[in-house]
């Protein structure tokens, strides 16, 4: 029990990060029928920039006032945001516009946003380092418990991922239900030529649509940053497991994208580790495999993903 | 500072060619900081004074799109692509191309070389003038100077004047090259003087077409059109002769020790040393006569239009083909029999000289074979018809009749003897880089071009492939029934049936999902199988080891016995057999009903399956035919490599294979192997002008590119073009905020 409950945590924590990255995903395919593959560098990006804003801040993090920590991880979030924001808006402008003046084929912006994707990761690499290593000042004790249910510790760094992950979930849904952006951006999905009879910027809307993605991408940078490492090539791995769960929920369909992160990354921690005493059946080495087999039956099961597909319809 | 003013475009643009020029300061800058000083390259690159420098390109981007429209006047004129075309080539070689192979001259490249060249004594006066410090450089600003002032202002003497000194120069460049290369004596391969001369013999074309323009809004490539047009096979035979003439007067055919022997060379060289009659007579004056029979021949049945004599040239050229050969396996077999130069085999220590002019009867064959099949169909096609028959808009831009057929011969042609005058380098990187990845992206333009079914995980088949050769071979764990035990080439239909297999076991249950939802599965089902081999479950994959001794192909038919060995040019051209017979089939397929079926669900699904069309059937038949081609590169690589692990079917690779075939164009089979071809010979390429750690970025921003500017790709599909813009509306630049669906996506 003590290890199930110790896994079912972890799989939160990782779930509600791919969960953040997936609305990413979900958002630009909900406006533009499009996988915005750039979006994991988006990530990786979002990391770096926290990371350049929170050591020129707190230096090598020791001796730091308690009380101000929370105030250092706000900071992080939002410079994290802030990052993944600007760099989702160039990919915006630079791999996405030209080729929509141009009417181009589908694949194509696929393909750019590969291109892209490979320039963003190398030229990180360049500019900062190759290391796969880097870590974030110990500015706090992310290990330390914070309380344990069943002999299941939960630590800082874990509360704290899965509570901002939550809250920026929340913000982005009374975003995208409650307000006109929101309703600009429900208006491109559903219907584009229309929406823009009603009076709707569609490339205005579309930038933004990138820069909200964005923005929730960078902060989830900061926070794989803050528990793990990070490095140049740390977007990749998690992008594609942010789009299958995307697609997992049902593509453009934000609460669907949630769902569908918090469900993956429960279901590839629990199911490899099963039946949670020392002894596993499957392993931990099949964890993906694990997690694209469940991708697989589920979209056999219900083709358009857990909570179907239109970001219009759904939110 | 009003909204207005930000807003305004020519802000906006100086805003965007500002950021260009400081991405360009980062991407040209220092490498990474230490995990100390994260701000280093960042600091290095953009605060010290050589950011000045990169402003400084920023503002010329900026001033030549905000004059662009006062430019575009004088862009129509006739010859100025291919002489900006020309003027780039040449400055291409001069700074990035290698001009000697010679170790003492570092890296090899024009400025050294030259720096080196003009100071040396007992080097050839043409060739010391020629390096020394500007005349090079005065070359090319003379002839593109009198080029682009004649091309404006369309004073045609003048043009006249710019041809002659850009031949001259070109011819100049490379007899220097070949000079100095005779002077150090080291076997050569490098292409600098070469290059040079098709950059200067471009720009001589350029400056002919308004020597000759009839009017002066008469574009070049009408210009050219009407060249190739004028006599169809006619360039295939200059450009025979002058390959021709090269290989026969200059070219080394013999160089152990040092030698670099020409064709006379050689004679002497192998005179009174019992070499076989025929390749003695070929040396002394056989080949001289072949070459001017063929010559001939093709000449006038181009000229007079002659399918008779077309064919007879076509003949001739395929026997002096073969007869070259012969002679020069007798001649290094002779050496080889002797040890003379370490040699232990015929086919060592061989130059230039032999291949190039195997390659000029090819070319002149060629062109009799050309004018003798255009004129078995009664006359020459009309421009429509041409334009129709081709599946790809290679033929669009020169719609001459042959011209499709002249480009196939020039590259197949470079392919059958270009790689046995590369270095080992470039002949390594073109089997187990260029080849495989050609044969790869031929397979996914059928599921990703035709049937217009997004598949990211296609290195599984590749994978599935490779381990089935290795279980065949018994280089796995488990062995097989001995009955089964097979030598790699016999273990392809194997490999086919087994992906076929595999293709349809995922396809069945996957495709009915749409476009983008079967992206992430088969991206799934790449991982699931690349996993599964390095987890090595039942001890079947052998693990993250992967299975080694994996024996070379071989043939052992009765007589007849071939054994691939470590020579890549062996593996080269079985790959290039490999490559033909399925280019053949495919360009059967295209047309058939199953690939009209696939053109009809890749435009709308709904629709096709209204008109009968069994759309689960077709797409399987599509997955399985793609997954097929992938196994039978799995089957290559497995037995060139000898060795397979995990670790070879990563993920990236898939996504490679995609970025290929859609950035040599989707849907067309030229357009594929160009694409897979320019893109993985690209990374090779730039080894040596940028750090081998900024390669991808730089093939990032490559592709990136090519997407913004031609996002139909290298050489897109005539079919979707047509699809796109309609057969021949031009192309339209109306804004669409989503792009319309194209069949991967269209929602159903």
């Amino acid at each position: 029990m003590t290890d199930f409950l110790n896994y079912l945590i972890l799989g939160l924590t990782r779930g509600s990060m791919y969960a953040l990255i997936a609305l990413g995903y979900t958002l630009v395919y909900g406006v533009l029928q499009l996988i915005n593959f750039a979006h994991s560098e988006v990530f990786m990006s979002g990391a770096f920039g926290s990371y350049i804003v929170i050591h020129s801040i707190v230096g090598d993090g020791k001796s730091l006032p308690w009380f101000v920590v929370p105030l250092v991880f706000i900071i992080g979030l939002a410079s994290g945001a802030v990052v993944g924001a600007a760099i989702a808006w160039s990919l915006e402008r630079v791999a996405y516009r030209p080729l929509r003046r141009r009417g181009a084929p589908k694949l194509a912006f696929l393909i750019s946003a590969i291109g892209m994707s490979f320039f963003l990761s190398q030229l990180a690499g360049k500019l900062f380092n190759r290391f796969t290593n880097n870590q974030f000042p110990q500015y706090f004790q992310q290990n330390r418990t914070v309380f344990s249910i069943l002999g299941a510790r939960v630590t800082v760094i874990q509360v704290a991922i899965i509570v901002s992950a939550l809250l920026m979930m929340l913000f982005l849904d009374r975003l995208v239900s409650g307000t006109k952006l929101g309703r600009s951006i429900r208006g491109v999905a559903e219907d584009a030529p229309t929406a823009a009879l009603m009076g709707i910027n569609i490339d205005k809307t579309i930038s933004r649509t990138f820069i909200i993605g964005g923005a929730l991408g960078g902060a989830a940078g900061f926070l794989f940053g803050t528990a793990f490492t990070f490095s140049n090539t740390m977007g990749f791995l998690p992008g594609v497991k942010a789009f299958a769960a995307a697609v997992l929920g049902g593509i453009g369909n934000i609460r669907g994208a949630m769902i569908g992160g918090l469900l993956l990354g429960v279901v590839e921690n629990l199911i490899p580790t099963a039946p949670w005493n020392g002894h596993a059946w499957i392993g931990i080495g099949w964890t993906d495999v694990v997690a694209f087999v469940v991708l697989v039956l589920i979209l056999v099961v219900r083709p358009s993903g857990i909570l179907g597909e239109r970001l219009g319809r759904a939110a | 500072m009003n909204t207005n003013f930000l807003n305004s475009p020519h802000v906006k643009r100086l805003a965007g060619c500002m950021a260009l020029a400081f991405v360009l300061a980062l991407m040209i800058g220092k490498q990474e900081g230490s995990q100390n000083d994260y701000g280093l390259a960042f600091r290095h690159a953009i605060f010290s004074p050589r950011i000045l420098i990169f402003i400084l390109i920023g503002l010329l981007v900026f001033a030549g799109m905000t004059f662009w429209p006062y430019i575009t006047p004088y862009l129509l004129r006739p010859g100025v692509r291919p002489l900006a075309v020309g003027a780039l080539t040449v400055l291409v070689s001069y700074t990035l191309m290698h001009w000697t192979d010679d170790p003492t001259i570092s890296g090899g490249k024009f400025t050294t070389l030259a720096s080196k060249a003009a100071n040396t004594d007992g080097l050839a006066t043409s060739a010391k003038i020629f390096f020394s410090s500007f005349v090079p450089w005065i070359l090319l600003i003379v002839v593109f100077g009198l080029a682009a002032v004649a091309i404006v202002f369309s004073i045609r003497p003048l043009a006249w004047a710019s041809a002659a000194v850009a031949v001259i120069s070109g011819i100049w460049a490379y007899t220097s090259q070949g000079l100095v290369r005779d002077f150090l004596g080291t076997p050569d391969h490098s292409l600098g003087g070469g290059v040079a001369l098709i950059g200067f013999l471009t720009m001589a074309v350029a400056a002919l077409a308004t020597a000759l323009a009839r009017s002066d809004v008469a574009d070049s490539r009408r210009f050219v059109d009407r060249l190739l047009a004028w006599r169809p096979g006619m360039p295939l035979v200059v450009l025979g002769f002058i390959v021709g003439v090269i290989a026969f007067a200059q070219a080394t055919w013999f160089s152990p020790q040092n030698l670099n022997a020409t064709l006379v060379d050689t004679k002497s060289f192998f005179d009174g040393h019992g070499l076989a009659a025929l390749a003695f007579a070929y040396l002394a004056w056989l080949g001289w006569v072949l070459f001017a029979v063929t010559l001939v021949l093709s000449a006038a049945a181009t000229y007079l239009r002659n399918a008779i004599l077309g064919w007879v040239a076509g003949a001739l050229g395929a026997i002096s083909v073969v007869l070259t050969l012969v002679s020069i396996y007798d001649y290094t077999e002779l050496a080889g029999s002797q040890g003379f130069d370490g040699a232990t085999g015929p086919w060592q220590n061989l130059g230039s000289g032999p291949w190039m002019a195997a390659a000029a009867f090819f070319l002149l064959g060629g062109a009799g074979i050309l004018v003798a099949t255009l004129g078995m169909r009664g006359e020459l096609l009309h421009h429509e018809q041409a334009e129709a028959r081709s599946s790809d808009t290679l033929a669009r831009g020169f719609t001459a009749p042959g011209s499709a057929k002249m480009f196939l011969f020039i590259v197949i042609a470079a392919a059958l003897f270009y790689p046995p005058t590369a270095t080992g380098f470039w002949q390594k990187v073109l089997v187990s880089e260029i080849g495989i990845y050609v044969l790869l992206a031929i397979g996914l333009n059928v599921v990703v071009g035709w049937a217009g079914l997004l598949d990211l995980g296609f290195i599984a088949f590749y994978a599935i492939g490779s381990y089935t050769t290795a279980f065949l071979t018994g280089a796995l764990p488990h062995k097989p029934p001995s009955f089964l035990h097979l030598s790699p080439l016999l273990a392809i239909p194997f490999a086919i049936v087994i992906c076929l297999i595999a293709g349809v076991a995922l396809g069945a249950p996957t495709l009915r999902l749409r476009g983008d939802y079967l992206a992430i599965v088969t991206l799934g089902f790449g991982e699931i199988i690349r996993i599964t081999a390095n987890n090595n479950p039942g001890n079947i994959t052998n693990g993250p080891k992967g299975a080694f001794g994996i024996p070379h192909p071989t043939i052992h038919l009765g007589p007849i016995k071939f054994v691939w060995g470590q020579n890549n040019l062996q593996y080269w051209y079985l790959l290039l057999v490999l490559i033909l017979v399925v280019v053949l089939l495919f360009r059967r397929l295209e047309a058939s009903r199953l690939g009209r079926a696939w053109a009809a669900i890749r435009e709308d699904e709904v629709a096709a399956q209204a008109t009968g069309i069994n759309t689960t059937r077709v797409k399987l038949l599509a997955f399985a035919i793609g997954a097929s081609t992938s196994g039978v590169a799995g089957v290559f690589f497995a037995s060139q490599i000898g060795y397979i692990n995990p670790e070879n079917f990563v993920l990236n690779n898939s996504i490679l294979v995609v970025a290929y075939v859609v950035f040599g164009g989707m849907g067309s089979l030229p357009g594929a192997m160009a694409g897979a071809a320019v893109l993985t010979w690209l990374p090779e390429f730039l080894k040596d002008q940028v750090p081998a750690e900024d390669r991808q970025m730089w093939i990032g921003a490559v592709v990136l590119l090519m997407m913004i500017f031609r996002p139909a790709g290298l050489i897109p599909a005539r079919r979707r073009a047509a699809e796109l813009r309609g057969l021949h509306a031009p192309a339209s630049s109306e804004v669409s905020a989503v792009p319309e669906g194209e069949g991967l996506g269209a929602r159903a």
